[in-house]
């Protein structure tokens, strides 16, 4: 049974923040991952508050961020910490060769492969949609032959309407040798741009729009897959903004901030174990003495003097719920928040202007991120809280997710 | 005007039954449906093909009908039927409750002339892994799953190639009489609300659970209650038999399996109005708590949906309600009953009679028309089957298990033309929706017919979004390939349309919004809501 100062169970974008800033922190760090994270289903855009509680567009999340109870997990964490985190993430990204632009007093707006704008706070270069966008008289939409899940002519249509039908457009088509076989993803294309012959290849296809200032080219997610490499290149070749657009899985995007945490995380002497689920805890009055994981067909403990819990809630399985109003967490036990009544549970309407209650299932903490009960006592001691699986907050509505995570899992490792 | 000798009003199983059934014997009729087809309880129910046994007891009449049209059925209607066989199994508790009903059964179906053989409980465990070990007897019977959307269109196929008409999304708000006798119909097209009038000699009322409604538009009564049952879809086959309680019948005992789900229904209610089609969390627990008796660990399975429609019990004066009425059907001639000429009025019977009740009702109206061509529709299948040699053929540009499935689902003459498109265009073999396996190629083929007005028509017809992942990844494709192909101007709506796609899953969703649902939910609104930002407004306020 190995000893670490620090357990991080999960490798999600929280996860992989915690166990990065505790690394960074001198701590020896094990980080338990189970399946291959939620990462290539993620934007890699860090939203920190696009709406607020009314769905009204937030302008600057650090002053919407300001405005939020002290329910929800940004209120825990403070404003001083989330900064911190965006200069450490920020840091971070700038030295692993893909760095992010933005701050929290704006939005950036991002295309979508609908042809819809997304806010965001935080985008890699080739993201930044909204600062390549601005003031150009000319957009061309660039599909890919026989790639799934991009519709250059139904995103034009679309993108009239959140740019402006006085814009000029186009669509073109790439070719790549990729066609003939098995359905093409973006990351079959970003791979072959991670390649000579590809960028070769795919830079000589926008030569026409070489140098023209006033003119933005919007692609798929893929510009390689490796930092922001890719895209330099591109960009040098045919001198113009290039901008990609968010999409269906799997994210190139995602997959590329998963492999640049993962080399830092190595960079670091973290431990990372693979394919384990942990499956439960052995505790001691408020002190976790050990986690207990399914490793194949063994079950095999780690210990640790501290436990940061990054199971993402619902979406990964963090929190489960067979019975109506009764979620569990089952590592810890810990006491998990839901609204109750099958009138809060969720919003006729899928999409509208109020929050799902379901949503906002999760575990509530202090300050400190460490676990609360109804009375606000601490449950365990040496356990933190972060991502997903804290409550309080909907962040598919309120456009907070990858925000929530950074910030949480930041503080957690200062904690 | 527009004119038709008879105008049926009820696009469900006994609406296109009728359909069919006097195209067939050369009379010029014409279907009108305010929705989609099958919108009401033809398709919100469980997709059995009852062998009877479920009547056999009660109903003896009923599981006779039950059985010869199971038969029939499954000559007619190969492509929509899965002869999946079906398992009465008898409970401890079942038996500690009536102890002498399995004795009655047994001779019911006897006497009803259904086939039920009793097995060892070693053979229906083995049969079906994962009942209860509480089983105390087991028989085998001849049910059958059906899906209820094909076998409802491709009755429209056939009274199409005999001259039958259909008007999908045309709502009836009017019944046009002179001196006691029906004249024509006046009605309103759903999405132009644009109102206009049919002529007819004759009009058939097979509203269903609406049937009342409109007979009070002629000014009549007809006592039609309906009631609704709610059902549970889970992501997975729990068995490969349909599996019903032997019991006096009774809520959530039957689970059919359908493709790669299973269906768990019914309940009975009472509701005010056949538009009623929510689910309550109660109802979902009742459902859960009387299924797992037959298999325990029904919990652990992730549901994907919940759906509700409204049985049309026909109530004559004194009659009663619910799990007790009749499931029988009638058929009222409103010139006996209430001395207006030529209106109609069939209502009750249950989806596995509908072409009995359609060939009685279309008895009587040839009768008035002096049309004496015989019935044919137990002879002539619904669709020509598409042969050995074409789906061979076809086998190379269809995904692996994608043949037999786009065969079953298009018939011969569209699958010749998806064929015929996948050859030429290697492209439009992608899949489009992984889970049920539709290829772009047969979504275009179905996005471009007339009758396709929103995706959820194109769903009905394809499966797609209907699998494990409802709609996930299917809906940015079908609503931008619809907005490219589709015939009507309301296509071009692209996020408007997949918006209404996503919240028609939704719908069924949201009732059963456990921990393994959620996760499938929490994904959906993470592709949508954040990655592709469909409910945003735009900075600065302004809606999108």
């Amino acid at each position: 049974m190995k000893h670490t100062d620090v357990i991080v169970i999960g490798s999600g974008l929280a996860g992989l923040t915690a166990a990065l800033a505790s690394a960074r922190q001198g701590k020896s760090v094990t980080l338990l991952s189970y399946g291959s994270s939620s990462l290539s289903l993620n934007s890699g855009l860090i939203d920190f508050l696009g709406y607020d509680d009314s769905h009204k567009a937030v302008k600057s999340p650090r002053e919407g961020i300001m405005g939020l109870p002290e329910t929800h997990p940004y209120s825990k964490i403070g404003m001083e910490e989330i900064a911190e985190a965006v200069d450490f993430f920020r840091d971070f990204a700038k030295e692993y060769h893909m760095p992010y632009h933005g701050s929290l007093d704006k939005q950036i707006l991002v295309p979508t492969a609908v042809g819809t704008l997304k806010p965001t706070c935080l985008a890699p270069h080739s993201l930044a949609g909204s600062e390549s966008l601005e003031g150009k008289k000319k957009i061309v939409v660039a599909g890919i032959r026989g790639l799934k899940d991009f519709y250059a002519d139904i995103m034009v249509e679309n993108l009239k309407k959140s740019l402006g039908d006085d814009l000029a457009y186009e669509t073109i088509e790439i070719e790549t040798p990729l066609t003939g076989g098995r359905d093409i993803t973006t990351l079959d294309v970003a791979r072959w741009l991670d390649t000579p012959e590809g960028v070769d290849s795919f830079s000589k296809q926008l030569l026409a729009y070489k140098g023209k200032k006033d003119t933005a080219v919007i692609v798929p997610q893929v510009l390689g897959t490796k930092g922001h490499a890719c895209y330099l290149t591109v960009s040098s070749r045919i001198e113009t903004d290039i901008v990609e657009t968010t999409g269906l899985p799997p994210s190139t995007n995602g997959l590329r901030l998963n492999a640049m945490f993962r080399q830092a995380l190595r960079d670091n002497n973290v431990e990372i174990v693979e394919n384990t689920k942990v499956i439960g805890s052995k505790c001691e009055g408020k002190a976790c003495k050990c986690v207990i994981a399914e490793a194949g067909v063994r079950e095999k403990t780690y210990t640790a003097d501290k436990y940061i819990l990054a199971t993402g809630g619902f979406y990964s399985g963090g929190i489960t719920m067979r019975s109506f109003d009764q979620p569990e967490e089952p590592i810890f036990h810990l006491p998990v928040y839901s609204v109750k009544g099958e009138e809060n549970w969720s919003n006729e309407q899928l999409f509208s202007d109020k929050p799902q209650g379901y949503a906002k299932t999760g575990i509530m903490t202090d300050e400190t991120l460490r676990p609360v009960d109804e009375q606000g006592q601490h449950v365990l001691e040496n356990v933190f809280v972060v991502g997903r699986d804290l409550g309080g907050y909907d962040l598919c509505f309120e456009h907070s997710g990858n925000g929530v995570a950074l910030a949480s899992g930041y503080k957690a490792a200062k904690m | 005007m527009e004119k038709a000798t008879v105008v049926v009003v009820g696009g469900g199983a006994t609406g296109v039954g009728i359909l069919r059934d006097l195209a067939m014997r050369g009379v010029d009729v014409m279907l009108v449906e305010k929705q989609d087809l099958v919108n009401g309880a033809s398709s919100r129910y469980h997709g059995l093909l009852h062998s009877g046994g479920r009547y056999a007891v009660k109903d003896q009449e009923a599981a006779k009908e039950c059985i010869i049209e199971n038969t029939i059925l499954r000559k007619i209607g190969k492509s929509c039927v899965e002869a999946s066989g079906g398992m009465f199994i008898c409970l401890d508790i079942d038996r500690e409750q009536d102890p002498t009903y399995e004795e009655q059964w047994v001779q019911g179906c006897k006497d009803s002339g259904i086939e039920a053989r009793q097995i060892s409980l070693d053979e229906a465990f083995r049969l079906e892994p994962l009942l209860s070990r509480h089983v105390v007897s087991a028989y085998l019977v001849p049910d059958a799953a059906i899906d209820g959307f094909r076998m409802s269109w491709q009755n429209v196929d056939s009274a199409k190639r005999y001259g039958g008409r259909l008007k999908t999304y045309t709502e009836v708000i009017g019944v046009i009489t002179e001196n006691g006798t029906v004249k024509g119909v006046k009605v309103r097209d759903y999405f132009s609300g644009e109102e206009y009038e049919i002529a007819c000699d004759i009009l058939v009322n097979a509203a269903g659970g609406w049937a009342g409604e409109l007979a009070q538009l002629a000014g009549l009564e007809v006592g039609v209650q309906p009631d609704k049952g709610t059902l549970l879809a889970f992501n997975q086959r729990l068995t490969s038999h349909v599996v019903n309680r032997l019991h006096k019948s009774s809520d959530g005992d039957i689970f059919v399996p359908h493709g790669s789900i299973t269906i768990l229904g019914t309940t009975s209610m009472s509701v005010p109005s056949a538009e009623d089609t929510s689910t309550a969390r109660e109802e979902v627990e009742k459902l859960m708590s009387i299924g797992e008796k037959t298999f325990e660990h029904l919990r652990d399975c992730r549901m994907l949906r919940a759906f509700a429609g409204s049985r049309p019990l026909y109530i004559p004066p004194g009659g009663s309600l619910g799990r007790g009425a009749s499931r029988g059907f009638a058929i009222v001639d409103h010139e006996k009953q209430d001395g207006l000429k030529g209106m109609f009025t069939i209502v009750g019977g249950k989806f596995t009679t509908y072409r009995l009740m359609a060939e009685k009702m279309a008895d009587a109206v040839a009768a008035k028309l002096g049309n004496t061509e015989p019935c044919r529709t137990a002879e002539e299948p619904l669709v020509p089957e598409v042969s050995e040699a074409d789906k061979k053929a076809a086998r190379k540009y269809f995904p692996a298990y994608g043949t037999d499935l786009a065969a079953t689902r298009l018939g011969p003459e569209r699958f010749a033309r998806v064929t015929e498109t996948l050859k030429n265009n290697p492209e439009k073999r992608e899949l489009l929706c992984e889970c049920e396996n539709v290829t772009v190629g047969e979504v275009e083929e179905m996005a471009k017919e007339l009758s396709s007005f929103r995706i959820n028509d194109i769903r009905r017809r394809t499966r797609l979004g209907m699998g494990t992942c409802q709609a996930n990844f299917c809906a940015l494709r079908s609503a931008s390939v619809f907005a490219r192909v589709g015939r009507d101007e309301g296509a071009k709506d692209s996020l408007g349309q997949m918006k209404e796609f996503l919240q028609g899953r939704w719908k069924g969703i949201r009732p059963v919004l456990l921990g393994r649902t959620i996760r499938e939910t929490e994904m959906t609104r993470a592709l949508y809501e954040l990655s592709f930002n469909v409910n945003g407004h735009r900075i600065g306020g302004d809606k999108e």
